[in-house]
């Protein structure tokens, strides 16, 4: 292990602005080109920005999606986006043209809401899961359904192709992770990850609420918290990680405190760190930067409900999805002039600039 | 009781010399209702399901969704089986039995905190006078009365610890507090000890029956009268020793109802209203829900509607629902906006309660929100009104009963509120 | 002041000098007093005087709090001397089981079953052991001093309040209101945010005066007894009344008196003992309201201290107060009889609140000791006449150990000594059956234990705890034991009503034994258990009358 306040120096992003998304995104992540933001919101349209500059101008928005755009991925070869909601519909476009289009759209791929959705490493299939418990793959250019996992007795919340293609993950609300065979369609093992799970009262609380592999696909990471209490739910963030190959967990991270709850989102740096964002009680969240083995974050920074990480494809930028500060509120609010008028909240994208490799 | 955040002065408009009067005369407590209850109310025995869904059931994740708009959250809104009336697809079962349902969509109520707001919802928030107004349950124990049955007229099922919760009775005295089953279970010290027989147990009572009867010779009477009250619901409650046993419950009713913790609390609660208790309350916690509303409505709805379904169509096809006013409500709804923590908080302002059964109408939905759902449009009602529907959709005129507390004539319900009359079948 | 209103002129006047308790007392015994002023108001026959057996179960459940044994209830009765009740009476307010019953009953009057606290008992218990008067018991409880060993559990009573309960805020109004009621008779619950509204006589002044006292206590955590410790108070307390909106102050004052002034200190010298930070210790600042409060409250100057006193010990006699409710002293709620109530106030304040003193004085008088049963015809006399004995429920306490001695249960003979967390051999155990009878027959918390109110779950335990049937399961020298000895079927029956009802039985009541024990003979030592235990769950037997 390196000393923290070193790794933080090498390391360390510094805040560049904050982007404002007018209503509040489940999540914006930069395109594999690097020269777009690509948002999904709890409106329903996906929004974009022009992330060549530093003046991220917002572009049109692509509309026709309903409820929330809870899923985004992306492939290279043809700047392709596929755009997934809660109301069951999984889209596809291409994200650079200045008006996209749908270039298929499926409307029933789940029953309702779709949790998470990935794109496998050449591009050729897509992974959904969500609320109606199921796993699908689809054909990544019509957007016909190949096959359907079933098994998951929960929700399925997260959804993962292994660097291989071969190989798939999912996890649920109970915190059960399935290793699928994509070519076979069947499920190969189970990993345990029970302790991001509760059952507290009538409520299932926590389950694997972001997932990633490592570059290498030696690692398979499981995100969410250590749930104490459900309703208002508290609990340590924390990520699992499991060593691929034996299906061992090998650390149980844990990231905060109690009110610090969710780990959203992360993904693995290949200089061996875990980049990692929580959102616990409304104004908690935090960026942070740790070791596998380390017992704190060597870079962390507080910033409201963050609920996603991306990092820009030349590894110099970070965008993270946050949620406006005083978020919460009880009672009637009620405009100065006492109209009813009722504020809801927004998303400002936090920029970051990263160390480039050369200052290193 | 706390003195604070329920004294609210300017409502006291009651006449000075009505308490004073009683106050003077303040002896042997217990307190009447004027006039003495008709006849025919005990013919048809009336009874109530309240169903309380502690901590604030989301409006917009059940009785009023607003899909696709700024707080419409993740979810689609469903058909029901009344043309016209939709429902969060978190409630596909209930759905199907909305013809004999009847909901109020424009609740405005005033407590913002659980602590506050479920004691003033549960009490019909009535104007201060310086006492502790009952619980619901007691106010319809006490006006409705116990029936035939033989069982206490105010029985709760409740997760976790159970006992006799005296608090909820209020001013009414601790004989119309709640039984409550924790966990479903029975209370304590309910089973026969094994060595005492049957006929022990007979022997043992009517000697006892015998004692009280030579006391109460040239004595005031209410005690024995009390005391003998007492031991004979305690019997009959262990005559009901079956009621309690859920390995003779069918396994068809408990897969529909769930083997979960409201299931199980709403199928026992049927076995209540079966065996003739006037009012039982089933509570369902952990709906507080500030921090991940989605997922955790996406759990807690259907549970709650699979049960709510069962016990409605169950209801409704025994022919009970004629007489029974079954009512599911919490303390306040949940906040349009979602916070940081994708949660929802309290929302007095604007949200729903469902009723069915006895006295209401069957397959509407009265009042409204905005289309964002954030306030109420047109009327607002109040839990007063709820109180006064109640109480009518039972057959009791809340302007023409009154509690009598030691000479203090008592409204039974907020006398500035009315009866939602469009919900009164 | 209003209180000083209530007072008769002349009244007034004597406790206003302190004049001495002899010029109250010399010419007529208190009780002779009672029972002429009784007499002066009783509007109708008084009842005749009760015999001697039912004289014997009162004074023991209210002294003794607990039924005499068979034993000592056969001596009675066979007793011909004609001074046998002063004695008797004597006799029980010397016993150990006196402060027992006392501790029992202050502990349930004073924390209305908030807890139990081994200190707070134990304090109780070594205070009434001393006959502690009541002013001095009173300014320990309201100014506990966590230094002096013997005493510092009295803060358990502050303590059990400023407690939060789950998500509640401290209740400091509640903490407010109860100091009101229990030592000066007063509920300003409703008085919190404005005048009463009924009650002409409470003030939002009274209240606020002592909430700024209140609000100012903490519990502290830096000792492991009940201990309250006090912030700073530099400046008044700020309220309104919600109707007229005009900004009001107040420093600490008790209802009805006058201001206390709050002192000021230069910075650096407001503390007597200073804060330790990193002993985590508060300081003791040098003004100290609750002292100031306590003073003032517990004192023969004050009025409403005194007739509270007398008012509540007059309560615990004879089931209602010369003022009820017991917390309503105000000029429209007048005592049912005034003159008896200052007298009673001047005399407890004149014997330096001496209670046992008073309560011998109480047992004393006729009226005490008058038969609880109606005429035979006409109406009811009204129960504030006190024409005839009422009924008093009986407490958990009296119930448990009452039944420990009608059960003949040897851990309890003699019963009457043991002392709640007591960790000798066989006391855990009768520990933890106390507590069973308080979980089953106690009020719930905050609920002030006036009425009877039997409850299912008090007949459930009674029917079928394995721990109560027990009881009366024939052991070696028990009652069942000592009923199956007997032969006839009268001794069993006048044994077993004189053990659990302490009478004898009527002639209808031995032939209805006889018929039960005669009818089934092969299961004689059941019958006799579940005719124990029938009299057992009876009414007479939960009853004081």
């Amino acid at each position: 292990m390196t000393d923290p306040s070193e790794l933080a120096k090498l390391y360390g992003p510094k805040e560049l602005k904050a982007v404002k998304a007018e209503q509040q995104q489940c999540a914006v992540r930069f395109t594999p080109c690097g020269k777009f933001l690509v948002g999904g919101g709890y409106d329903g349209l996906v929004r974009r920005w022009d992330a060549s500059g530093d003046e991220f101008a917002e572009l049109p928005p692509l509309s026709g999606h309903g409820g929330w755009v809870s899923g985004l991925a992306f492939h290279a070869e043809g700047s392709r986006l596929y755009s997934a909601d809660s109301w069951g519909r999984l889209r596809a476009w291409s994200y650079a043209d200045a008006a996209p289009q749908p270039l298929w759209e499926t409307a029933d791929a789940h029953n309702g809401w779709i949790h998470a959705l990935a794109v496998s490493p050449d591009g050729k299939l897509l992974a959904t899961c969500g609320m109606d418990r199921l796993v699908r793959i689809w054909d990544a250019a019509t957007g016909g359904k190949l096959f359907e996992l079933a098994g998951h007795a929960f929700d399925v919340l997260a959804v993962s192709f292994h660097p291989d293609g071969k190989s798939l993950a999912s996890g649920d609300l109970a915190g059960i992770v399935k290793h699928w065979d994509v070519a076979a369609g069947n499920q190969v093992r189970e990993f345990d990850a029970r302790q991001l799970y509760l059952s507290n009262r009538l409520q299932d609380v926590g389950g694997v609420r972001s997932m990633a592999f490592d570059e290498t696909g030696k690692m398979l990471g499981c995100g969410g918290a250590r749930p104490k209490v459900g309703g208002n739910v508290q609990g340590v963030p924390l990520a699992v990680l499991f060593d691929w190959t034996t299906g061992m967990a090998t650390h149980a991270l844990e990231f905060g405190k109690d009110s610090d709850v969710y780990l959203c989102d992360f993904y693995f740096d290949a200089r061996g760190f875990i980049v990692a964002v929580t959102s616990g009680n409304p104004g908690a969240g935090k960026l942070l930067m740790q070791e596998f083995d380390a017992k704190e974050p060597f870079f962390s920074i507080a910033k409201p409900n963050c609920h996603a990480v991306s990092r820009h494809p030349s590894g110099l930028r970070l965008a993270v999805t946050t949620v406006n500060a005083n978020s919460n509120g009880n009672g009637r609010l009620k405009a100065a002039d006492g109209a009813e008028e009722y504020p809801g909240n927004w998303s400002p994208i936090v920029i970051f600039d990263m160390p480039a490799p050369a200052d290193a | 009781m706390k003195s604070n955040p329920l004294c609210k002065p300017w409502e006291h408009r009651l006449s000075r010399r009505r308490l004073l009067g009683a106050g003077a005369a303040a002896i042997g407590l217990g307190s009447l209702v004027r006039p003495a209850m008709a006849e025919e109310l005990k013919k048809r025995q009336k009874q109530v399901l309240f169903i309380w869904i502690d901590g604030g059931i989301s409006q917009l994740e059940s009785w009023d969704p607003k899909p696709g708009t700024q707080f419409g959250g993740p979810f689609r809104a469903i058909s029901t089986s009344v043309p016209g009336i939709q429902v969060s697809e978190l409630l596909p079962k209930t759905a199907r039995q909305m013809h004999h349902l009847a909901l109020v969509r424009s609740l405005c109520t005033k407590d913002n905190s659980h602590s506050a707001g479920v004691a003033r919802i549960q009490r019909g928030d009535p104007k201060n006078r310086g006492v502790t107004y009952p619980f619901f349950g007691s106010a319809v124990a006490k006006l409705l009365g116990a029936g035939e049955s033989g069982l206490p007229p105010y029985v709760w099922v409740k997760p976790g610890s159970g006992g006799f919760i005296y608090a909820d009775a209020g001013f009414l005295g601790p004989k119309y507090g709640a039984l409550a089953f924790g966990d479903g279970k029975p209370p304590e010290n309910l089973l026969r000890s094994p060595a005492v027989s049957a006929e022990d147990d007979a022997f043992r009572n009517e000697f006892r029956r015998r004692a009280d009867r030579r006391y109460a010779q040239r004595r005031r009477g209410g005690a024995v009268e009390a005391n003998s009250f007492v031991y004979d619901v305690a019997q009959e409650l262990m005559k009901r020793e079956a009621l309690f046993d859920e390995s003779q419950y069918s396994p068809r009713d408990v897969e529909r109802y769930g083997s979960h913790e409201l299931g199980r609390h709403m199928l026992k609660a049927r076995k209540l209203l079966e065996a003739g208790v006037t009012f039982v309350k089933v509570n369902t916690y952990g709906w507080d829900t500030h921090g991940d509303n989605f997922v955790g409505h996406a759990n807690l709805v259907p549970k709650f509607d699979q049960a709510f379904a069962a016990v409605i169509e169950d209801l409704a096809a025994g022919g009970l629902l004629d007489h029974v006013l079954v009512i599911a409500i919490s303390e306040f709804g949940r906040t349009p906006r979602v916070n940081g923590h994708v949660g929802r908080d309290h929302w007095p302002e604007a949200w729903s309660a469902a009723m069915a059964g006895c006295g209401v109408k069957k397959g509407i939905a009265v009042g409204g929100t905005n289309d964002k759902g954030t306030w109420v449009a047109g009327e607002e009602f109040d839990i007063g009104h709820m109180f006064h529907t109640w109480f009518r959709a039972l057959g009791v005129d809340p302007r023409q009963t009154e509690y009598e507390n030691n000479g203090q004539p008592l409204p039974i319900a907020h006398e500035d509120c009315r009866a939602v009359e469009e919900v009164l079948a | 002041m209003w209180w000083h209103l209530l007072l008769a002129p002349c009244a007034a006047a004597i406790l206003a000098l302190g004049l001495p308790a002899e010029r109250l007392s010399a010419a007529e015994p208190l009780h002779q007093a009672i029972d002429r002023l009784i007499a002066a108001q009783a509007a109708g026959e008084v009842g005749p005087l009760a015999g001697d057996a039912e004289f014997l179960r009162r004074a023991y459940l209210d002294l003794a709090g607990k039924i005499p044994a068979a034993d000592e209830a056969r001596a009675f009765l066979a007793d011909p001397a004609t001074d046998k009740r002063a004695k008797l009476i004597d006799r029980l307010l010397e016993s150990p089981d006196f402060p027992r019953r006392m501790q029992d009953l202050f502990h349930a009057m004073l924390l209305e079953r908030r807890g139990d606290d081994p200190h707070w008992l134990d304090y109780l218990r070594r205070s009434f052991e001393a006959n502690k008067p009541w002013d001095v018991l009173a300014r320990e409880i309201l100014d506990p001093d966590p230094q002096d060993e013997a005493v510092r559990g009295a803060a358990y009573f502050y303590v059990s309040r400023l407690d939060k309960v789950g998500q509640q805020d401290t209740d400091y109004p509640g903490l407010t209101r109860d100091v009101g009621r229990l030592f000066l008779g007063v509920d300003l619950q409703c008085a919190q945010c404005h005048n009463h509204l009924f009650i002409d006589d409470y003030k939002q002044q009274d209240f606020q005066g002592l909430y700024a006292v209140f609000l100012n206590t903490f519990i502290r955590r830096d000792v492991k007894f009940p201990a309250v410790g006090e912030n700073l108070l530099t400046k008044k307390t700020e309220f309104m009344s919600v109707f007229d909106k005009v900004p009001l102050a107040t420093g600490p004052r008790i209802p009805g008196g006058a201001e206390i002034e709050i002192p000021a200190f230069a910075a650096g010298e407001e503390y007597r003992v200073p804060p330790d930070k990193q002993a985590n210790q508060p300081g003791e600042p040098k003004f100290s309201p609750l002292e100031a409060i306590a003073a003032r409250v517990a004192t023969a100057e004050n009025a409403a201290f005194s007739r509270n006193i007398a008012n509540r010990l007059w309560f615990v006699m004879f089931g209602r107060g010369l003022v009820h409710p017991l917390d309503l002293f105000h000029r429209e709620n007048p005592p049912s009889h005034p003159e008896l109530l200052e007298l009673l106030a001047q005399d407890i304040a004149a014997r330096k609140f001496d209670m046992r003193g008073m309560l011998r004085e109480l047992a004393l008088s006729e009226t005490y000791q008058r038969s609880g049963l109606l005429p035979a015809a006409g109406e009811a006399p009204p129960p504030a006449s006190y024409r005839v004995a009422l009924e008093k429920p009986l407490s958990a306490e009296q119930l448990f150990w009452s039944m420990l001695t009608a059960a003949g249960t040897p851990a309890a003979a003699p019963p009457g000594n043991e002392q709640p967390g007591d960790e000798k051999a066989g006391k855990t155990e009768l520990d933890e059956l106390r507590k069973r009878f308080v979980a089953a027959f106690a009020n719930p918390p905050k609920e002030p234990e006036i009425e009877f109110s039997p409850s299912v779950k008090a007949a459930l335990f009674v029917m079928n705890d394995p721990r109560v049937l027990g009881l009366l399961e024939a052991r070696p020298g028990n009652l069942v034991d000592r009923l199956s000895e007997l032969a006839g079927p009268r001794e069993v029956a006048d044994e077993l009503y004189l053990s659990v009802l302490t009478r004898l039985p009527t002639d209808e009541e031995r032939a209805d034994m006889a018929a039960a024990l005669a009818e089934r003979p092969d299961r004689r030592a059941a019958v006799l258990g579940q005719m124990a235990w029938a009299l057992v769950a009876s009414t007479e037997f939960c009853l004081n009358h």
